[in-house]
């Protein structure tokens, strides 16, 4: 009996112990739900290190499906699911603000105009959070649905206006909480026990009068059509190749050459005048003598040429474009390069199966292909000397 | 009759044993310097260069075995922490097969460790050596 309750739809105004139900099952898994995928995007989002993008994505996914559920939901969902049963004119907003501050608050079976204003404004800043987040991904990493459409310079530029929605949520999250918790003790309502069992107690609320079947199946054929409908949007756009990465045809002769002694780095790490740099000194070569016959160092030199940073609108070619003055053919001394890995310990670098800091391939599994994914970064754990 | 057959073949590979492990290849480049050479080439000789430590090149590169280790049938690691297949023909059958690539890394290699190019004679030594490793 009790479980049948908990997904009942109505209990037709019948006071019980169990209370009214105000909020329909697909209003309290939306809402835990959300909550669930916030908390993972704001932690992968601000605290974790960056090989965690992919979860901040897939939250940010989880995210963008719930919201667009709930927008549609607001239109075919029980009674208070819907918009039009919390649309209050902003003088009754304002009034019901200024109560509340006195500590007085009006009864409201549903949203109250406060709680109200926060629906949207949550709804509103989540949709700005996960499209900027979608564009960023595509702009910056080269990945995602907007990856063939998006520069790096637009993704970059988003990049703050996401942190500021970022804390804009985090901001409302804390009004939010503190509002449900000064709210329950001016109604005696638990409303966040309500938001689970969708039940308030108040016998004078008025139950939703929608039927079980009707709820779950309108639910289930939204869910289904928002899911189909993302999962193809992201197929068909996904598949359109990323317009910051050119097409390489591969260099054998690069790959041996260079490669022999080191990871062979990919042209899109250093500009055009570093490679020529690089060229014109091959006996002296970072300390070491690289010298090679005259015709190999042209053929190489024209392909470096025609494939240096200047080409590639990867993160990677973007930033380390701009190389240190002291040592301008250096990867690994480029303001960028420095910054992005500062908070790795020098011992790291070390490590028998790293060995050097040039040695790009050995954390970045997909160095080869000058990407450099948040996703494909994983710092081996050192080797036991044997 | 298979036995003489064996025994005989046997025989003929222990006289032609100098370079056990080279092939065509590996003959050509040994060739190559042989004809440059006055005198023959010794692998004993080209033991004691492998594993000297000479001076006039680059501090840290004192020796061969710097990089390739002490046997030549070691793996050895570049600075750039790539391995260094060894040296010995018998672990890696491909090596010395192309002249262009063996002057290439005599050029690079003996300006590191002696300061100079290598002569001749070094040359064909360590080749004997490694092709008798």
């Amino acid at each position: 009996m009790s479980d049948i309750s908990l997904i009942s739809g109505a209990n037709h105004g019948k006071a019980s112990a169990r209370g009214v139900r105000i909020w329909d099952l697909p209003v309290r898994l939306f809402h835990w739900g959300l909550v669930a995928g916030v908390s993972t995007a704001l932690v992968t989002g601000f605290l974790a290190e960056e090989w965690y993008l992919y979860i901040h994505n897939w939250a940010g996914y989880t995210i963008a499906f719930l919201i667009s559920f709930r927008l549609i939901w607001g239109f075919f969902g029980s009674k208070y699911a819907r918009f039009a049963s919390f649309i209050f004119t902003p003088k009754e907003t304002i009034g019901h603000i200024k109560e509340f501050a006195r500590g007085n608050s009006a009864h409201y079976s549903g949203h109250n105009p406060a709680g109200a204003l926060m629906v949207f404004a949550l709804l509103a800043v989540l949709l700005l959070l996960t499209v900027s987040g979608v564009i960023i991904l595509g702009g910056q990493e080269n990945l995602g649905a907007l990856a063939g459409f998006v520069s790096f310079e637009i993704g970059a530029f988003l990049v703050e206006i996401h942190e500021l929605l970022a804390w804009s949520l985090m901001l409302l999250i804390i009004a939010h909480v503190a509002g449900m918790i000064i709210e329950s003790r001016i109604s005696g309502e638990n409303l966040a026990r309500a938001m689970v069992t969708g039940n308030k107690k108040d016998a004078s609320n008025q139950p939703i009068t929608m039927p079980v079947s009707t709820i779950v199946l309108r639910a289930v054929v939204i869910a289904a059509i928002v899911g189909g409908a993302g999962f193809a949007l992201y197929q068909k756009y996904s598949a359109v190749p990323a317009s910051g990465l050119v097409k390489l045809v591969p260099n054998e002769t690069y790959n041996s050459e260079c490669g022999d002694c080191h990871y062979a780095y990919h042209p899109s790490l250093l500009p055009r005048s570093s490679w020529q740099g690089i060229m014109a000194n091959l006996e002296n070569h970072f300390g070491e003598d690289a010298s090679l016959d005259a015709e190999t160092v042209k053929s190489l030199s024209a392909w470096l040429n025609e494939n240096s940073s200047e080409i590639w609108d990867t993160e990677a070619a973007n930033n380390l474009r701009k190389v240190s003055p002291k040592a301008p053919l250096s990867i690994s001394e480029t303001p960028y390069w420095q910054s992005r890995h500062s908070e790795i310990n020098k011992n790291v670098f070390k490590q028998t199966n790293i060995g050097t800091k040039g040695n790009c391939i050995a954390c970045h599994s997909d160095a080869k292909t000058g990407r450099f994914d948040d996703a494909a970064i994983s710092i081996p754990p050192p080797k036991p000397n044997t | 009759m298979k036995k003489t057959l064996l025994v005989i073949s046997t025989a003929v590979m222990v006289a032609l044993a100098a370079p056990a492990f080279a092939g065509a290849k590996q003959d050509a480049v040994m060739d190559h310097y042989k004809k440059l050479a006055k005198g023959s080439f010794s692998a004993e000789r080209g033991k004691a260069f492998y594993s000297a430590v000479h001076t006039g090149g680059k501090p840290a590169t004192p020796s061969c075995t710097s990089c390739h280790t002490k046997s030549p049938t070691g793996t050895g690691q570049t600075r750039a922490n790539k391995p260094i297949a060894p040296m010995a023909l018998s672990k890696s059958p491909d090596r010395f097969g192309d002249l262009k690539k063996v002057e290439k890394w005599f050029g690079r290699n003996c300006r590191s460790v002696l300061g100079r190019e290598c002569t001749v004679q070094e040359k064909g030594d360590f080749l004997a050596f490694m092709y008798s490793q």
